[in-house]
C-alpha cells in the first residue's frame, strides 16, 4: 500500500521542549471541548423534544372537511333494516360532521365470522393489491384436542392503533394518526426504510416489491396495471413510481369512506360480522357494539391501544 | 513474497468487484425483486452491513481518539489514517442502507425532512455531523507544528476531537437503540442491545485499525510493542465482554420457564443458520484470539484482525434476523401465503453478491484514499500519511 521505509517520514524534526508543552491538555482545551460537546447534546436534545411534542402533519380539518351525501331515498331505515344499511345511513350522519369530530372504529364479530375471507379478497380487489401485499388476513385459530376442536377467525385490519408504534419511528413523516383516528401512509413522502414495518406488532404492514400476479406468464394482464384509489388519488405503479418500494396498510379505505360507501371489508362480508362507523355517535351501532362485555383487543399488552375491537 | 501477495491480495479484490458490480446492476434495475426479504421479516443481510460498518466507523474514531489523547505510539503519526477508515466506513454503512431502500431515490427527505423522533433520522443527521467531524479533524491535523504535536495551530482540533469521540461512542450505541425501541420485537426490545452494539463496534473498530497498520506499519516493527499490543488487549477485551454479555443473555432465556425471547434464542443457537452462530461467530472468534494471543508476525495479526471484522458480521445478523423471525401474532404467516410474508429469511445469491460488492467497494474506497491522503500530506505538510 504504502513503501513502508518512506512509512511516515517527518521533513521537519520535531524540538522536543515545544511537543511536552503541546502534548498537555490546558484548560482552554477542556473548556472547549465542555462547551463544543455541551453545545452538541443540547442541540440533539432540542430536535428529540422539539420532534416529539410537535403535532403530526396538517390533515384538513373545520367546516371544510364536512361532505354532504344524500340520503338513500328508496329504502327506508328502521331498526329491522340489513345492518349495512343503517351503517350507511349513520356514515352519512358522521360525514356531516368535520373530520376532527368523527372517530372511526371497527369492531369484528369473532362469533360471526366463518372463516371465508371474501374480506381479504374484496380488499385485495378494491385496492388492486400486488402479490406480497395484503391489507386484512384472516388469520385462523385451533384450540382444543381432537375430537373436542374449535375454530376461531380473526380477521386482521390495521388496528390504526391511538398509539400507534409505526408513527413515531417513520423518519420522514410520511405516516401519521389522522384527526378522525386513521392511521395513513403518504405515498410521496415514504423512503420505503421499512422501519414501520418492523415496529408494528399486528404485522399490519406489507412493502410493495413490485410484483405481478402474471409475471413470468406471455404478458402482464392490463388489469394488474390499473390504477387504484388509495386516499383518493390515482396510483399506478408504472417503472418505479409508489407505491411501489412503500410500505402499504389498511386504511379503512378512506377513498370510500370520503365517498360515503363503507369499507369494501365491511360491505363484502356475508356473515356481517364486521361492524363500523363513528365511535362519537352513541347511538351506532359501532358504539353499542363497541360497550359489550365479550370483546377483547389483540396484543393489548403492547400499549398501543388498537382500536379494532374482537367480540368473542 | 511480498509483490506476489499484493498481486494476489489484488486479483481477488478485483475477481469480488466485477462479480459484486454485475449483482449490484442487477439490483438497480430489478429494484428488490432478487432479495430474500420480505415484509414479515423487512431486514436482511445489507441492514446486517450497515450497521456493521457503521459499528467499524465509530469503534475506530473512538480507539482512534484514544490514542491520540494518550499518544500511544503510532496513533497521532497515523491519526489521518484512522480518519480516513472511519470516514469509509461511513460512506459504506450509508451505501448499504441506501441500496436498502424502497425508493432509494428519496434517501435526502431523512435530511431535510427528518422526524428527529425517530431513531433512525436522528442517526442519519449524527452520521452527517459525524463526517462533518472527521472533515474537520482531518483539515486541524494538518494545522499543526509537529506531526507529534495534539494541538494544532488554531486550538480547535482537541475540542473537536471530543466531540468526535462523544458521537463515535454514541451512535454505535444507538444502532442498537435503533433496534430496541421496537417494542414489537421482545428480543430487540433489551437495554443489553445497545451495548453489545457498542462493543461489537469497539472490537470491530480496534481490528479494522490493527488490519490496516499491519499493511502501514514497517515490517521489522515488533507486534509486540504499542500500538499493535494495545490494539490486541482491546480486541481480546472487548470479545471477553461480548461472550460474557451474550451468555448472560441466553442462560436467562433457557433459566427462564417462561422467556419471551426463547424461540429467537433457539433460532440462533438451533436454527436453521446454527452455523452463523457456531462456526462464524464462536468458530471464528476462537481462532482470531488465538491468533491474537500468541500471533507473533503481521500475518498472524492480520489474519485475525481480518477474521474479526469480517466475522463478526454475525454477531450483528444474529440480533437483526431473530428478532424478526418470531411472529406476535400467532398464525399469521399461513393466513395469506406469499414468500415475501414469511418468517424465515434466507438471503438470496443477488443479495450475498451485493454484501461482496458492498464489502470490495469499501476496501477500494480506502485504498483510493490512501493514495490521495498521501498525495495530499505529501504536499501540504512533507509527510507520506
Amino acid at each position: 500500500m504504502i513503501p513502508q521505509e518512506e512509512h511516515s517520514m517527518n521533513k521537519e524534526e520535531p524540538k522536543e521542549d515545544s511537543v511536552e508543552k503541546s502534548s498537555e491538555l490546558t484548560r482552554r482545551d477542556f473548556l472547549r471541548s465542555a462547551a463544543v460537546v455541551g453545545g452538541g447534546v443540547a442541540v440533539a436534545v432540542g430536535a428529540v423534544t422539539v420532534a416529539k411534542l410537535s403535532s403530526p402533519p396538517k390533515t384538513p380539518t373545520g367546516p371544510e372537511t364536512i361532505r354532504t351525501i344524500s340520503e338513500m331515498k328508496t329504502v327506508s331505515i328502521t331498526e329491522q333494516s340489513d345492518i349495512l344499511l343503517r351503517m350507511q345511513d349513520e356514515l352519512r350522519a358522521a360525514l356531516a360532521k368535520p373530520v376532527e369530530q368523527r372517530k372511526w372504529l371497527m369492531v369484528i364479530d369473532t362469533r360471526k365470522c366463518v372463516g371465508c375471507h371474501a374480506c381479504t379478497i374484496a380488499c385485495v380487489v378494491e385496492n388492486k393489491l400486488p402479490p406480497g401485499v395484503v391489507y386484512r388476513p384472516v388469520v385462523q385459530e385451533e384450540f382444543g384436542k381432537y375430537p373436542n376442536v374449535q375454530l376461531r377467525f380473526f380477521p386482521r385490519p390495521c388496528m390504526h392503533c391511538d398509539n400507534p408504534t409505526c408513527v413515531s419511528v417513520c423518519p420522514v413523516h410520511a405516516t401519521w394518526k389522522r384527526p378522525d383516528g386513521i392511521v395513513i401512509v403518504n405515498y410521496e413522502r415514504c423512503i420505503g426504510c421499512r422501519y414501520c414495518l418492523s415496529a408494528c406488532p399486528y404485522g399490519a404492514r406489507t412493502s410493495d416489491y413490485g410484483l405481478y400476479y402474471t409475471e413470468n406468464t406471455p404478458e402482464i394482464q392490463p388489469y394488474e396495471r390499473l390504477s387504484n384509489n388509495e386516499y383518493g388519488k390515482s396510483w399506478d405503479r408504472k417503472g418505479h413510481s409508489s407505491p411501489k418500494g412503500n410500505a402499504r396498510k389498511c386504511h379503512f379505505c378512506l377513498h370510500r369512506l370520503n365517498e360515503g360507501q363503507l369499507p369494501m371489508c365491511v360491505t363484502t362480508c356475508i356473515g356481517r360480522a364486521n361492524y363500523f362507523g363513528d365511535a362519537n355517535d352513541p347511538y351506532s351501532i359501532v358504539s353499542q357494539m363497541a360497550e359489550l362485555p365479550n370483546q377483547i383487543k389483540l396484543l393489548e399488552e403492547k400499549g398501543t391501544k388498537p382500536t379494532v375491537i374482537y367480540l368473542i | 513474497m511480498k509483490e506476489n501477495n499484493a498481486k494476489n491480495l489484488y486479483v481477488v479484490w478485483a475477481i469480488a468487484f466485477v462479480v459484486g458490480l454485475i449483482a449490484f446492476v442487477m439490483k438497480l434495475v430489478t429494484g428488490e425483486r432478487l432479495a430474500g426479504y420480505g415484509s414479515y421479516v423487512p431486514w436482511g443481510l445489507w441492514v446486517g452491513l450497515y450497521f456493521h460498518f457503521i459499528g467499524i466507523a465509530g469503534g475506530a474514531f473512538a480507539i482512534g481518539a484514544i490514542g491520540y489523547f494518550l499518544n500511544f505510539k503510532g496513533f497521532r503519526e497515523h491519526i489521518r489514517v484512522i480518519l480516513l477508515l472511519s470516514a469509509c466506513s461511513i460512506v459504506t454503512g450509508l451505501f448499504s442502507i441506501w441500496l436498502d431502500l424502497g425508493q432509494p431515490f428519496r434517501f435526502a427527505r431523512i435530511l431535510y425532512s427528518p422526524n428527529f423522533g425517530s431513531m433512525m433520522a436522528f442517526n442519519a443527521w449524527m452520521y452527517m455531523v459525524f463526517f462533518a467531524i472527521i472533515a474537520g479533524i482531518f483539515y486541524l491535523s494538518m494545522n499543526k507544528i509537529h506531526q507529534n504535536d495534539l494541538h494544532d495551530k488554531s486550538g480547535w482540533l482537541v475540542p473537536l476531537f471530543a466531540l468526535g469521540f462523544v458521537f463515535s461512542i454514541a451512535f454505535p450505541s444507538q444502532s442498537g437503540s435503533f433496534l430496541g425501541v421496537v417494542d414489537a420485537k421482545p428480543f430487540w426490545s433489551s437495554p443489553l442491545v445497545p451495548l453489545l452494539f457498542l462493543a461489537s463496534a469497539i472490537i470491530c473498530g480496534a481490528a479494522a485499525i490493527l488490519l490496516v497498520f499491519t499493511f502501514v506499519f514497517p515490517a521489522q516493527t515488533s507486534v509486540r510493542e504499542q500500538p499493535f499490543s494495545m490494539l490486541r488487549y482491546i480486541i481480546i477485551g472487548g470479545m471477553a465482554f461480548y461472550f460474557v454479555a451474550e451468555f448472560a443473555e441466553f442462560s436467562l432465556v433457557f433459566w427462564s420457564p417462561n422467556s419471551e425471547i426463547r424461540t429467537s434464542v433457539e433460532l440462533i443457537l438451533f436454527g436453521p443458520f446454527w452455523w452463523v452462530f457456531w462456526l462464524v461467530h464462536i468458530g471464528g472468534s476462537i481462532a482470531a484470539l488465538i491468533m491474537l494471543i500468541r500471533g507473533s508476525s503481521f500475518k498472524f495479526l492480520g489474519t485475525a484482525s481480518f477474521i474479526v471484522v469480517v466475522g463478526f458480521l454475525s454477531a450483528r445478523l444474529n440480533v437483526l434476523i431473530p428478532g424478526q423471525a418470531v411472529s406476535q401474532l400467532k398464525g399469521l404467516q399461513e393466513a395469506f401465503y406469499h414468500f415475501r410474508l414469511r418468517y424465515d429469511y434466507s438471503p438470496t445469491l443477488n443479495e450475498y453478491l451485493v454484501a461482496v460488492f458492498i464489502g470490495a467497494f469499501a476496501v477500494g474506497l480506502f485504498y483510493s484514499g490512501m493514495k490521495m491522503l498521501s498525495k495530499i500530506t505529501t504536499k501540504r505538510i512533507g509527510t507520506l500519511l
